[in-house]
């Protein structure tokens, strides 16, 4: 179905304010060990007789008879990152405020939850702090909670308060790609991409003949005074294209930030960028249990849309309950003529059919193959049978699409995609249909 | 800064250790409360070498790991430095009456207890300058109260004399202080 990504758009804002927490206060382990001492001397010496002892107690027994000054019962706190939409491995901040601590010193300790890996929090200075941060997988990630410390003068009390932080959306990291993929047919609509019809584009093709009605302005006047008649410059019609992506998130396998379906991420994203920046038409389908799309568009604002579209499915990667037998895309998603490129590690057979079934219906269809995990298991032969086996019906797969027509390419989700798409990124890609 | 204050923990904790057993006294209780100390000081290093618990704790894991686990939560649970902190004392205690001995460990039990807390919580040693007088003022009374135990008791009215002037003199530096 498709997605109005706007409403979990707003959802996800976190916009900063103040909160007042309670502190809870203690005697620190640092007062407890003074007191160990204290006591310890002053027993062995009353014990003993020997003054030395007294003495070795005495230290501690002057800094914990100590006045203490009054302790705040609360504390206002305001944590905001430096942004709810980031990028994995993006370095982010966390800016901290702490008012109403009086004359304690403050330490923050940032408790991250899954995917987030906080730096060394600098000191507070005039009631105010960064902790900094970054999320490693894509998703809704909550930040964790921070635990706000108050020392007295004496560090022999503190007072503790935790406090929840917000969400944040981490969209995944785009895979570097400079040249794209150009089908040889393209629509007739304005673009950038100069296609095999005359037109009004800036790439020159060849000399013709003038006709009454051609543009008087792009006669050739070399070629004209060679043949003796009228010649004329004509250059290459510029076009749009349509891309529909599909992100293959049916697999969620092997080590979690570099899973198929985070490579598939990565790439969509990639490749999304890349042909928006050249004002192509791209859809996204996201394709897992169930299959969600965002319509071709175009534009900045079209590439969040993508963006969250993808940044809601990952939370619902390999979740079973959404299981829907689904081989067929709808023809809404899939403009005729477009270029489908897809990012799956071929290991869901309804994708490999749906596959097929595109290449049937037409469709000019490449695929990036992301897989990157394989089964692993003991030794013993059977292992390795059945580890031999998994692999040759991986070859085949691959094999049987290849036969069909539909070029495979293989994508690590480190080197740039510009690598694997090399030989279709040259040329005009032309497809049998 | 963290793994700095922790190896002059450790550094601290071997020394105090080291100089409250010598002589070495074999056999008896000494032997055991030696034992215990050796094996306080370095749980409490370890406790200060792992930190506090990690957020996000593994799921599944096999025996050994588990037993790892195990071993880290006791460490981190129990108050090793305390223990080590008695141990020593009582350790010193029965050795023979040698006041300047105990006084150099009375210094180093509490810069290995200063030690501790800063690679405990992470701070700076600049956080112990307000404690400054008051840490002068009570290695000044540690002094004073080694000095009155080295004098021989058969001196008469000299050690009585000197007795009063360390009353005094601790009276005055506890009066300076406290106010503080």
């Amino acid at each position: 179905m498709p997605v109005d990504t706007g409403r979990e758009r707003e959802a996800a804002s976190g916009a900063p304010q103040a909160r007042q927490v309670r502190l809870a206060w203690s005697l620190s382990a640092h007062a407890q060990r003074l007191i160990t001492l204290a006591l310890a001397g002053l027993v062995i010496a009353v014990i003993t007789r020997r003054p030395e002892f007294a003495g070795v107690a005495a230290p501690a027994v002057l800094l914990l008879a100590v006045r203490r000054p009054e302790r705040p019962g609360r504390v206002d706190v305001t944590a905001s990152p430096s942004g709810t939409k980031l990028t994995e491995g993006e370095q982010a901040e966390l800016a901290v405020t702490v008012t109403g601590q009086g004359g304690h010193s403050v330490d923050l300790l940032m408790h991250p939850r899954y995917a987030v890996v906080p730096g060394t929090a600098g000191g507070l200075r005039s009631g105010k702090s960064a902790v900094p941060f970054q999320v490693t997988r894509t998703g809704r990630r909550s930040l964790g909670a921070l635990e706000v410390t108050l020392w007295d003068r004496w560090r022999l009390t503190e007072g503790h308060a935790t406090l929840e932080l917000p969400i944040v959306d981490c969209y995944p990291m785009p895979a570097a790609q400079r040249k794209r993929v150009v089908l040889s047919r393209l629509p007739s609509r304005l673009g950038e991409h100069p296609s095999r019809s005359s037109g009004e584009g800036l790439e020159f093709t060849g000399v013709r003949e003038f006709v009454p009605g051609d543009r008087q302005r792009r006669i050739n006047w070399p070629a004209t005074t060679r043949r003796g008649r009228l010649q004329l410059n004509t250059f290459a019609a510029e076009r749009t294209q349509n891309v529909v992506i599909i992100a293959d998130a049916s697999s969620d396998v092997g080590e979690p930030g570099s899973t198929p379906a985070d490579l598939a991420f990565r790439g969509a994203a990639g490749a999304a960028r890349a042909y928006l920046a050249v004002r192509d038409r791209i859809g996204v389908i996201v394709y897992q249990r169930s299959v969600r799309w965002v319509a071709p568009g175009l534009g900045a604002r079209h590439y969040y849309r993508i963006m969250n579209l993808m940044l809601l499915e990952h939370a619902r990667v390999a979740d079973p309950a959404r299981y829907t037998a689904i081989t067929r895309l709808p023809r809404a998603a899939l403009p005729p003529g477009s270029l489908i490129l897809v990012f799956s590690p071929l290991l869901d057979r309804r994708l490999v059919e749906t596959v097929r079934d595109l290449r049937e219906r037409g469709f000019s269809v490449l695929i990036i193959d992301v897989l990157n995990a394989a089964p692993s298991g003991s030794r013993d032969s059977l292992s390795g049978l059945a580890r031999r086996i998994w692999r040759m019906e991986q070859e085949a797969i691959r094999f049987s699409l290849r036969e069909l027509g539909i070029p495979l390419v293989r994508w690590d989700g480190q080197q740039s995609l510009d690598e694997p798409l090399a030989p279709y990124t040259r040329r005009a890609v032309v497809m049998r249909q | 800064m963290t793994a700095r204050t922790t190896g002059a923990a450790g550094l601290l904790a071997g020394a105090c250790v080291a100089w409250s057993a010598l002589p070495l006294r074999h056999g008896g209780l000494a032997a055991v409360i030696l034992a215990v100390a050796i094996a306080c000081a370095l749980l409490s290093l370890a406790r200060l070498a792992l930190g506090r618990a990690p957020d996000n704790a593994a799921a599944y894991l096999n025996t050994v790991q588990g037993l790892a686990l195990g071993l880290a939560d006791m460490a981190r649970q129990w108050p090793w430095a305390e223990g080590m902190t008695v141990a020593v004392l009582v350790l010193e205690a029965l050795h023979g009456s040698r006041p300047w001995h105990t006084g150099l460990l009375g210094l180093a039990l509490l810069a290995y207890l200063f030690a501790s807390h800063l690679a405990e919580s992470r701070a700076r040693p600049a956080v112990l300058r307000p404690q400054a007088p008051l840490i002068a003022a009570g290695l000044g009374l540690l002094a004073l109260t080694v000095g009155a135990a080295a004098l021989p008791s058969s001196t008469g009215s000299a050690a009585d004399v000197l007795a009063l002037l360390a009353a005094v003199a601790a009276v005055a530096v506890a009066g300076l202080v406290t106010p503080v």
